[in-house]
């Protein structure tokens, strides 16, 4: 998709150490032109530091961060055509909304009327036109996150850094800013990179995601590569609830591209997906709850159908999260709009559907 | 359940009175307390006024009338004011170049400087004067060297002396202030290309100045009002406070020493006002924000080697003094007559005194710690109407020039019913109330961290107030009480301006000696026991550090099981 663009940023096995604890293990990775790319992992996994090493606010150990084909590790922030959008916004408080607007471009000496016009610009862009005499402190908290991503954006950087732009907004506002915030970097098409936690943020905002681990990169793909094909476990647990199943290649049928897995519930038939499996050979099958499909007790069960008792029903509006219990193991299943498809009780027998397309895990 | 309550056993009278008090032990404390700070604060601060008022024909502003008149004492308000200004513009200036250093400077110097900066600490503030005049006094080593016809004595030896007294205290205040601003302010203006001086002028000082002026304002009143500095440096000078002293002890006019006495207070009062009302709520509630590990920013030389200049000089300084003194403490008379001598260290009347400092320290810092720490809980945990008062009387007696309240005790104890002046008890009582706030501030801030409920659930468990204040309260507020034990005690020990008006002719005290060993120009004496006070002093400040650190883990290991 992106294949064409060029590239932006270049990070070259970056290491870097806090006393003892090594917070990154050697990072390497490619970011492109207009690209909005997320770091996501669990908290200490070391996606802050290495979005500080790239906006030059901590130094690396070792490794280059090269920028536009310039190798700018050895550069000051303000010399290396990023800028950072702190997590708590950083916006100065005794200065208008104009006023850190404006910051970036007063220091540059602009002039007093392209400053004047490059403020209205951005708070266009920002959709807070008329808001630039106000305070600071008399803005929402959406408002004042998009004064930030103005005010990094006023010197027209060539890397934005976004270091958890959206996580001091309450969810609804959240989602809504996650829409505005793509909106303009696909406008102004700048370099973005993110930093989150929350796997449902990066998912739904990001072209590419670098999912990191314990200070090292575990998969980078675009968010329906890493949804369907994580590589590892970690992985596919991160980004959404899993089922996971240890299985038996038990026949394998090349014409029809199905496998028929012996499993700890029975036996699964699935999809083959192009994967290079053999028969006989010990696999795991990551099976998505939304996958997955509920009925009621049937008689007569067919393939990759099974007896369950459920064991909990959460009810949750738009999905009922269930819990159900097939031969000894406990497996997730989100069954969506509850009004027609009914609830099923708790001790209820029922009939388990399993899918046929599935992500096949080698370990 | 209703008919239970109906059916509990008809009580005794003498079980509801105990009853009665258990139920309201709180609002009894308060008032005691109320009664005691009325005693030994208020009244003895309502004498000076009364005295200042009110002649032998009764009300007058005679004496107020005198003041304007005679230039003395109105140049000797306009030097004390002067003084306190250039203390408080100096320390201000110094404290922010350092504190500056130690939060955004070279790593590798962050600490030495700090440690520096609080070394002060643990001298009495007036060990400054002694080495100026040790150094630059009519014979004072440089003096001498140089053949100077100049000496320290007079406005500019006092400036010196009172900006290096204070400059731990202003350093602390604006350290904290500037820690208290989240570097992203200043790594985003950085970002967006602002030099070192334009993050200075255009975030950290406009956010930031109310609590530079807190600062200044601070040591402003405090070095306004300062006694032992200046007395010893003054020499024809007129100051406010060492007059007061002069118009006592030398005059005998209790009227007049009422009437500077005022003047003293006035600019502390009118700051105090203009802390409260004009500076509180005017700070940006937005720059709060949790310290991240940031790395220093590469300061530009236009700024830090000034700002290294201004921290030498002032750190050299202090090193200075602390040598001048520990050499000095070995030679008959530093400068004059260098011989190594152990006369000083050995001398019998000041280790008498130092004996007699300890003693009435010790006692203050118990009784001080434990008033402190019941007026803390009253104040949190009560619910009667006049709290407030009740709290802010009981801090005024760190705000009060320790001169005035020397007075105030003199014209308020020495008659019956509280006849006190020339025993011990007063100069324990004195350096109790002029202390006490700083422990009863910090049980405030603990008691404020302990939520309500625990005390409550000890109550719903059957504990009396009593035993809940015991078992629950105390083990939380411990480290509090430790902390205004040690402040008490070691504020007593180096205290001068108040105690000198108390002190009893026989009963000397360390700083008395000091002061007036420095008076006459008996410097090795006076150099070798304020070493020897110093090492007291270093060692309540180790045993604090090391009880804060225990019990500081010891609070945390309880507040996680809960």
């Amino acid at each position: 998709m992106s294949g064409e663009k060029k590239s932006m940023l270049t990070l070259i096995d970056i290491h870097k150490s806090f006393g003892s604890v090594k917070a990154l293990k050697g990072i390497s990775a490619e970011i492109k032109e207009g690209e909005l790319i997320t770091f996501v992992g669990p908290s200490g996994c070391g996606k802050t530091t290495l979005l500080r090493i790239i906006g030059g606010l901590t130094k690396p150990d070792s490794g280059d961060v090269v920028l536009d084909g310039w190798a700018i590790n050895d550069l000051t922030p303000d010399k290396r055509g990023t800028q950072m959008c702190f997590q708590n916004y950083a916006l100065f408080p005794h200065l208008t909304v104009a006023g850190n607007v404006g910051y970036g471009p007063e220091v540059k000496k602009w002039d007093k009327k392209r400053i004047k016009e490059r403020v209205v610009e951005l708070l266009h862009l920002v959709h807070l036109d008329g808001l630039g005499d106000r305070y600071i402190e008399k803005l929402s908290g959406g408002q004042q996150q998009r004064v930030a991503l103005a005010r990094a954006l006023a010197l027209e950087p060539k890397v934005l850094l976004l270091d958890e732009p959206l996580s001091n907004l309450d969810a609804s506002l959240r989602v809504q800013m996650r829409a505005t915030l793509h909106e303009i970097q696909k406008r102004v098409n700048i370099t973005t990179i993110f930093v989150t936690h929350d796997q449902h943020e990066a998912m739904s905002i990001s072209d590419r995601l670098i999912v990191m681990k314990d200070g090292k990169v575990e998969q980078v793909g675009r968010p329906i590569e890493i949804y369907e094909k994580p590589k590892n476990e970690f992985i596919a647990g991160f980004v959404g609830y899993i089922n996971i199943f240890q299985g038996v290649v038990k026949s394998l049928d090349k014409e029809t591209e199905r496998a028929v897995f012996s499993t700890e519930v029975g036996n699964l038939e699935v999809l083959i997906n192009g994967n290079d499996i053999k028969q006989g050979q010990k696999l795991f099958l990551v099976v998505r709850p939304e996958t997955i499909r509920i009925s009621s007790s049937r008689g007569s069960l067919g393939i990759s159908e099974f007896k369950g008792i459920i064991k909990s029903a959460m009810y949750e509006g738009s999905i009922v999260k269930y819990t159900v219990d097939i031969e000894g193991k406990e497996i997730i299943i989100d069954q969506f709009d509850p009004i027609n498809q009914g609830i099923h009780g708790t001790g209820e027998k029922c009939t388990v559907v399993f899918p046929h397309k599935v992500h096949i895990l080698k370990r | 359940m209703a008919e239970a309550t109906t059916l509990s056993r008809p009580e005794s009278v003498g079980q509801k009175i105990k009853n009665y008090f258990g139920a309201h032990i709180i609002s009894n404390t308060g008032g005691l307390l109320f009664l005691i700070l009325a005693i030994f604060l208020l009244w003895p601060l309502s004498s000076v006024l009364i005295k200042s008022i009110v002649g032998p024909e009764g009300l007058t502003l005679s004496y107020y009338k005198e003041f304007v008149t005679h230039s003395y004492y109105y140049r000797s308000l306009y030097n004390s004011l002067l003084l306190g200004v250039m203390t408080a513009a100096l320390c201000t200036s110094v404290g922010f170049c350092i504190a500056y250093l130690t939060t955004r400077g070279p790593t590798w110097l962050r600490t030495p400087l700090k440690v520096i900066s609080f070394l002060p600490l643990v001298a009495p503030p007036y060990i400054f004067a002694l080495s100026l005049i040790i150094l630059l006094g009519r014979n004072g080593v440089i003096t001498n060297a140089l053949n100077l016809n100049w000496s320290i004595y007079g406005f500019s030896g006092c400036v010196i002396s009172q900006t290096l007294a204070f400059l731990p205290l202003s350093y602390m205040m604006i350290e904290n202030t500037l820690i208290s601003l989240n570097p992203n302010l200043e790594d985003s203006a950085a970002n967006l290309g602002a030099s070192e001086s334009k993050i200075l002028r255009s975030i950290i000082i406009p956010l930031l100045a109310p609590g530079f002026l807190k600062a200044a304002l601070i040591v402003f009143v405090m070095a306004m009002a300062e006694f032992g500095n200046v007395a010893l440096l003054a020499g024809r000078v007129p100051f406010l406070a060492p007059d007061t002293y002069t118009m006592i002890i030398g005059e005998a006019d209790f009227h007049m020493a009422s009437v500077l006495s005022m003047f003293l207070i006035l600019p502390c009062a009118i700051i105090f006002i203009i802390q409260n009302y004009l500076i509180k709520g005017k700070g940006y509630t937005t720059i709060l924000g949790k310290p991240v590990a940031a790395e220093p920013r590469r300061i530009g030389r236009l700024i830090l080697i000034p700002f290294l200049v201004v921290a030498f000089i002032a750190s050299g300084l202090v090193l200075l003094t602390l040598v001048v003194v520990g050499v000095g403490s070995f030679m008959k008379v530093v400068g004059i007559d260098n011989t190594f001598t152990l006369s000083g260290i050995l001398d019998a009347n000041a280790n008498q005194s130092l004996i007699n400092s300890v003693k009435i320290s010790l006692l203050a810092g118990l009784f001080g710690a434990v008033l402190g720490v019941v007026l803390a809980y009253v104040i949190v945990r009560g619910k009667f109407r006049g709290r407030d008062i009740l709290e802010g009387l009981s801090l005024s007696g760190i705000a009060l020039p320790g001169t005035v309240i020397g007075v105030g005790y003199i014209l308020a104890f020495n008659k019956p019913p509280f006849l006190l002046t020339g025993t011990v008890a007063i100069l324990v009582i004195c350096s109790v109330f002029r202390h006490l706030a700083v422990g009863e501030e910090a049980g405030i801030t603990k008691l404020h961290q302990l939520s309500i409920e625990v005390e409550e659930a000890s109550l719903n468990l059957g504990a009396s107030a009593v035993t809940t204040f015991k078992r629950v309260v105390l083990p939380i507020i411990f480290p509090a009480v430790i902390y205004g034990f040690i402040y008490v005690l070691m504020r007593a020990m180096i205290g001068l301006s108040s105690m000198i008006f108390l002190v009893r002719p026989g009963y000397p005290l360390a700083a008395i000696f000091i002061f007036d060993a420095a008076s006459f120009g008996q410097l090795g004496v006076a150099c070798a026991t304020t070493l020897k006070l110093m090492m007291i002093e270093a060692a309540c400040l180790f045993l604090l550090f090391i009880s804060s650190k225990w019990m500081g883990l010891s609070i945390t290991k309880k507040g996680s099981v809960a």
